[in-house]
């Protein structure tokens, strides 16, 4: 659900760093914008961004979103909906706050734009990818391995829960049927998770050391992924809007 | 013989560790040699690799007293396969030519080692596919060739056929004559004494931490043959292996 | 001991489009020690894990005792069953050796007072206060054995438990199974080490490409050069020595071999 899926859409294919600038420009225009329907606006954008990512990237994106944001419209209706201040509308038999109405509907999109945004990056770009594009900007390999490992930590430690859990059924720990009960029961299994990943980690840390990982010089990029101009324009493009949407809000807040 | 590396005297401490893993121990190995190191468990065996390879004490910490001369480059491959691999590299090849990509070597030079070192491990037919869909024993095949291609002078291997079926365990010690062949000065680990005693050219056993014997394959003494010939009373040195018993059984 | 024999029956297994098991029947009677041996692949495993009630046979049927597994949950299984994981990493989980250990019973409303013995027969007393993470990988081997072996179960079945032990490691594994067998314990191990399953077995099966491939006695297969050159399997160092000095009975233990050899005339070694 959360991670790399393969495909060939146009977002797989951009240069990490231009999906990236994407999900980023998303996260800190979200910031900028101050009223539903803006906000909003910039869901529908995030929404079209996930869907050119494919069909399978768009329906994950949009489901762990949901999922993700549901709670948290939950809560800011009951915060703000129902308990803000005046003045109030009615809605048949439910009185709701207009202001705060609309401040959640702000609140909530805005989480609903970044997540989006950010899930379809994630979906859209392939850890090997990413690695060989800040390789070939020079980052050196410490920090790109922690940016990497930190993309595919998720999918390792799922595995690894799934395997702790079958052993410990094995050995009469019943485990009650809906999701939510299985989760309660991952608690438990924080502490062993880490210290499996982390003696994994420490032979990893060896072995990758022994092949010239940690070592001074500039790493060689194999397979740089192809950056093109268009590319680089849309990532400046994207900083441009930025600032725009940083000075529109700052106007309108002296206006 | 010059020794591609040797210790002098070595003692070596983790970090908080109450006794010494290492004390007192010399050891050379030269190129061409397979030397196997046995012993039981905590005798200090994966110790030795690390502190050989120089990985300890720089990454491990603790404390290194004594010697350790090792003047060329180091390759170190251990028991698990998944765990040696990078993680970023979607094939093979990319993962082989991970090592030779790191000194910084311009594109043609480092394809051009991850070849060579696919070639002597056989396994140029996997270039193209990903790492993650291999069996044990041709990514342990894997694991060997991206520490290879790096050239290393003397390489270390820590039990490594542990997770391997039988055909790729064997294949896997059946690899290192060749190598030692081309020169590379071979030091491994094991627990697996049967396959050791088929391709060592020496054995040395440690116990708490001290060298107890440094000698020809018969010291594996631990072997399923080596105790069926005593419990049949063989006198010592006890044979280990089928072929040395049967030689050793009299008209 | 009731409750000990597995029959599986016709099962079949697929992976998606991958069928691992294709119709395999096999029945082994409480109390008896088998191998199951095969290349990767064969699906051993996913014979094992549906035995566990880990999986769910797609066609057939697989009973524990008079337990059809297709209607139970792992952890009911457990009460009879015991199954010891290939990997030791992925099966403990405790704060210490004991800890782990004493899961199995705990999870069962057992008596704990197995734990102790247990850690005592398997070497593990000197470091039972220990993390799991903080002892050698072999020696974790041991400990997820040995919570197993502390739910007492009535049959055992055990993923490469030898692989990565030592000899001596490899001593105490075979005897605490030997005592179990003795006991009465159904043991089906997967195992690679033909020499660890020539001390151990009275039967031996083997799978192939989701196949029953053989299912004979073990002295039998084992001196069986065809058979086993057949089925791709190496004879132990007990079995080359017995057929290349043609020792009588057909040993394939090493006391065996040993008792065999008592009186020879030892040549000294060059």
């Amino acid at each position: 659900m959360i991670g790399y899926l393969a495909g060939r859409s146009p977002l797989h294919r951009a240069h990490p760093y231009t999906t990236l600038a994407l999900a980023a420009a998303v996260l800190l225009v979200a910031f900028a914008l101050t009223r539903p329907l803006e906000v909003w606006l910039l869901v529908a954008v995030a929404a079209v961004l996930a869907a050119s990512g494919g069909g399978e990237v768009l329906r994950s994106s949009v489901r762990a979103a949901l999922l993700l944001s549901l709670p948290i419209w939950a809560l800011l209706f009951v915060l703000y909906g129902l308990l803000g201040a005046e003045p109030r509308l009615a809605l048949g038999v439910v009185s709701l706050s207009a202001p705060g109405m609309a401040r959640a509907l702000v609140l909530g999109g805005r989480i609903t734009a970044i997540v989006l945004g950010f899930l379809t990056a994630l979906g859209t770009t392939s850890p090997h990818r990413l690695v060989e594009a800040m390789t070939a900007s020079g980052v050196p390999f410490g920090r790109t391995f922690l940016l990497a490992s930190t993309l595919t930590v998720l999918p390792r430690m799922r595995d690894r829960a799934r395997q702790i859990l079958e052993a410990q059924q094995c050995r009469g720990l019943r485990i009650g049927g809906s999701p939510l009960a299985r989760l309660g029961a991952l608690g438990p299994l924080a502490l062993p998770l880490i210290l499996g990943a982390l003696a994994e980690v420490d032979e990893q840390v060896l072995a990758l050391d022994a092949r010239g990982a940690g070592g001074g010089a500039r790493r060689t990029a194999l397979e740089a992924p192809p950056d093109s101009g268009p590319q680089r324009l849309v990532r400046w493009a994207l900083l441009v809007a930025v600032i725009v949407a940083y000075g529109w809000k700052f106007w309108r807040m002296r206006g | 013989m010059t020794a591609v590396m040797a210790l002098e005297g070595v003692a070596f401490r983790y970090p908080g560790a109450a006794g010494e893993a290492l004390s007192g121990v010399s050891l050379g190995v030269a190129a061409g040699e397979i030397v196997a190191l046995a012993g039981d468990a905590g005798a200090g065996t994966s110790t030795l690799l690390l502190v050989a390879t120089g990985l300890a004490p720089r990454l491990v910490g603790g404390t290194l007293t004594g010697t350790r001369r090792m003047p060329g480059r180091c390759g170190i491959v251990f028991s698990r396969p998944w765990t040696q691999l990078t993680g970023l590299c979607s094939t093979v090849g990319d993962e082989v030519a991970f090592g030779p990509a790191s000194l910084g070597l311009a594109r043609e030079p480092v394809l051009a080692s991850a070849q060579r070192a696919m070639e002597r491990l056989g396994i140029t037919h996997l270039a193209m596919r990903d790492p993650a869909h291999l069996s044990g024993g041709e990514l342990q095949r894997v694991v060997v060739a991206s520490v290879l291609a790096l050239e290393p002078d003397l390489l270390a291997l820590d039990d490594p056929a542990a997770e391997l079926d039988p055909a790729g365990a064997d294949a896997l010690y059946g690899l290192l004559p060749a190598l030692a062949a081309g020169g590379t000065a071979v030091l491994v680990a094991t627990p697996d004494l049967e396959r050791a005693a088929r391709v060592a050219t020496r054995v040395v056993v440690l116990a708490g931490g001290h060298v107890v014997a440094d000698g020809p394959a018969h010291l594996l003494e631990g072997t399923r043959v080596a105790a069926i010939a005593r419990a049949a009373g063989c006198p010592p040195p006890y044979p280990p292996d089928v072929p040395s018993l049967l030689r050793r059984v009299g008209p | 001991m009731s409750g000990g024999e597995v029959r599986v029956e016709d099962v079949r297994y697929a992976y998606g489009e991958l069928e691992a098991l294709r119709g395999v029947s096999l029945s082994i009677p409480a109390g008896e020690t088998v191998a199951l041996l095969g290349p990767n692949g064969a699906g051993k495993t996913t014979l094992t894990r549906l035995m566990v009630a880990l999986l769910r046979p797609a066609a057939g049927r697989v009973t524990v005792g008079d337990w059809d597994v297709a209607r139970k949950r792992p952890d009911e299984m457990a009460q009879r069953l015991g199954y010891v994981f290939q990997h030791a990493d992925q099966q403990l989980f405790a704060r210490s050796v004991r800890e782990d250990v004493s899961f199995g019973p705990r999870h069962l409303s057992r008596s704990e007072a197995s734990v102790a013995p247990v850690l005592e027969e398997l070497g593990l007393t000197p470091v039972a206060e220990a993390h799991p993470y903080d002892v050698p990988p072999p020696v974790r081997k041991l400990v997820a054995l040995a919570g197993v072996l502390a739910m007492e179960p009535r049959v055992l079945v055990l993923d490469e438990p030898t692989a990565g032990l030592d000899t001596q490691q490899q001593e105490r594994v075979i005897g605490a199974l030997r005592r179990r067998a003795a006991a009465g314990v159904t043991v089906l191990v997967v195992s690679h080490d033909l020499g660890f399953v020539a001390e151990l077995v009275e039967r031996v099966v083997v799978l192939r490409d989701g196949h029953l491939a053989a299912d004979r006695p073990a002295r039998e297969l084992l001196y069986d050069a065809r058979a086993l050159a057949a089925l791709e399997l190496q004879p132990p160092a007990t079995v080359e020595i017995g057929q290349a000095l043609r020792l009588p009975g057909a040993p394939i233990r090493a006391a065996e071999v040993a008792a065999a050899l008592r009186g020879t005339r030892w040549k000294r070694s060059e």
